[in-house]
């Protein structure tokens, strides 16, 4: 079996495709590093301060004020009060909640990506695993070989689980160094809030409690994981139900892409909840953001997205070992 | 070389995996089966208060007066004071605009609560303030249904909250000065102006007499800055001011600055 998995290793590591990716990511946070830099310096420039403290109030003071606009829509409203909620919750307890540091900017950066660029990252890797065996030809001779089929899918996938570790790691690596050089590489020990539950327009602090945030940044990445191979099994199926990569990368690309839409628009549809692409924002469970549809939970979420994966993985095998290959 | 490559590559996914799935548990762990412990501390304003404090500080409350509501260029009075003051003084001015929209008398003495207000006050050099327009005017309600019953209950409340305000204030920091801006008539061209310009006299006159009894609180009319030409004055909802209005109400009160500032150094 770990023959198996390394032969299929060599194979996405021969495609270079974990180099494109790697180099992906890095263009994408030097970019963001310069945006939030740009932005931390114009906050600056407008308070004329560097005190934490009044940067926050001031914020809040600016919720406050568009909160009291007329026009704005329920949705929006909503995400605003929790938002103001948590911020004056944070004020209250005396805690920095975006303190400058490469910490700080790989958690914003996870928790921003977790829902479109991680998984169109882990689905260029996944979408042609063996669908480009099958247009090219070479499933054939993966075939005739004298091993069953359900274990040569099983160490694709098991492949493909190794190569979303490898992309997760490379981002946090990534992310580390390049905003670390401008921010600086401290902030480890942080202490951070969890625990926030959202009811409707209130927010819950019973059980709100610190954590400190390599803590925090090690829960979201086992989050992002969670997210990435979920869509990447689901990428998978595709790859094993098509022969074409393309229509592989357009399905998932439309799924994902309408996942991002319809999260700012389901909140009155309530079964859209057990569509996978509505839960993918795994990480605003753990910051305490509202969930779009009410009701909506880390654990319905995962419950969710783990029966969908679990699907996927089913309907592959028992298509990958039952098709006619000629 | 190629082969070692993958083996590499093969050995970090792996140790990743590892350290993922330890994240996923850590978070199954906290979110699902964490046990109320400790409660987190709520700071209070002695944890706080002692903090480095440079150049003049001003901070402004109230509401969409203070703000700039109606001013395009989205300075307000506020911004218009500031400007004044940069050309008078060598010293940095931070300006803090913690006005919201909408407030009332009741709103701004809950804000005053907060720790976070509380240190910025305390640090003030100057402050500015409005409050009382949303009490009186309420969106315009006082006048289509007008009562004068209507109008003194809520003048009862808010001149309770106004001393409320004041005392806070002064509680906190009894060194800034206050500048209270007081209410102009944005409806004195209308018909029954007469009558609504007496009740806004009322109100800032009994605002005046709440102000009288502490110290440094000086009471800023623009009642008469919107009294001829009111149109020209007021942004397009004909409640607000427009910029030329936020003009004339921060040249009034950046003159009054000036003084107060040589007469603290004076004193010093």
């Amino acid at each position: 079996m770990i023959n198996l998995i390394h032969n299929e290793m060599i194979k996405i590591v021969r495609k270079k495709r974990l180099l494109i990716i790697a180099a992906i990511i890095a263009v994408l946070v030097a970019l963001f590093t310069y945006a939030q830099l740009k932005r931390v310096q114009s906050i600056q420039e407008r308070l004329g301060t560097t005190d934490w403290r009044s940067q926050l109030q001031q914020q809040i003071i600016d919720t406050q004020n568009r909160l009291n606009s007329s026009g704005i829509s329920e949705e929006w409203r909503k995400f605003l009060q929790i938002r103001l909620r948590q911020q004056q919750y944070y004020l209250d307890h005396n805690i920095n909640p975006s303190a400058p540091g490469a910490p700080t900017f790989m958690r914003m950066f996870v928790e921003n990506s977790i829902d479109l660029f991680i998984p169109l990252m882990v689905m260029v890797i996944s979408a042609d695993l063996v669908s480009s065996e099958a247009s090219g030809g070479t499933i054939k001779l993966l075939l005739t070989r004298p091993v069953k089929r359900w274990r040569i899918l099983l160490s694709k996938y098991l492949a493909m689980i190794l190569a979303v570790s490898f992309i997760l790691l490379s981002l946090g690596v990534i992310s580390y160094l390049i905003s670390g050089i401008v921010f600086g590489f401290g902030g480890w020990t942080l202490p951070l809030l969890t625990g926030f539950s959202v009811q409707g327009e209130e927010l819950d602090t019973s059980n709100v409690h610190l954590i400190p945030q390599w803590k925090y940044l090690l829960m979201e990445f086992g989050l992002a994981w969670f997210v990435s191979i979920v869509v990447g099994t689901l990428t998978f199926m595709l790859s094993v139900l098509m022969r074409s990569t393309a229509a592989v990368m357009g399905i998932m690309l439309a799924a994902l892409i309408s996942g991002a839409i319809l999260s700012s628009m389901v909140s009155s549809w309530e079964s859209a909840k057990y569509l996978f692409m509505v839960n993918l924002r795994l990480t605003d469970y753990v910051s305490g953001m509202a969930p779009p549809i009410d009701g909506m939970t880390l654990g319905f979420s995962m419950t969710v997205l783990t029966v969908w994966g679990l699907a996927a993985l089913i309907i592959s095998f028992l298509v990958f070992t039952r098709r006619d290959v000629y | 070389m190629k082969v070692n490559s993958v083996k590499l590559i093969s050995a970090l996914s792996v140790l990743a995996s590892g350290v993922w799935l330890v994240g996923l548990w850590f978070t199954i762990k906290d979110q699902f089966f964490y046990e109320a412990a400790r409660p987190v501390k709520e700071i209070s304003l002695e944890d706080v208060a002692e903090e480095q404090k440079d150049g003049f500080q001003i901070v402004a409350l109230g509401d969409s007066l203070t703000r700039g509501t109606g001013d395009e260029s989205g300075k307000g009075y506020v911004g218009y004071v500031l400007d004044e003051l940069k050309t008078k003084t060598k010293q940095t001015i931070y300006v803090k605009n913690l006005a919201i929209k909408g407030q009332k008398s009741a709103g701004l003495v809950s804000q005053l609560q907060q720790v976070e207000v509380q240190r910025q006050i305390k640090q003030a050099d100057v402050i500015l303030m409005t409050i009382g327009g949303n009490d009186l005017f309420q969106g315009g309600e006082t006048l289509s249904h007008f009562s004068l019953e209507r109008i003194n209950q809520a003048k009862a409340k808010y001149l309770r909250n106004l001393h409320t305000i004041f005392k806070t204030i002064r509680n906190l920091n009894q060194d800034a000065v206050v500048f209270y801006v007081s209410l102009y008539n944005p409806f004195n061209d209308l018909a029954d102006a007469k009558k609504t310009s007496a009740i806004v006299r009322e109100w800032n006159f009994d605002s005046a007499e709440v102000a009288a009894n502490y110290p440094k609180i000086i009471v800023v009319p623009t009642f008469d800055l919107f009294e001829l030409n009111v149109k020209d004055y007021l942004y397009s909802d004909h409640f607000h001011p427009n910029k030329e209005g936020y003009k004339l109400i921060g040249e009034r009160v950046a003159s009054l600055i000036t003084f107060a500032e040589g007469e603290k150094n004076h004193d010093e």
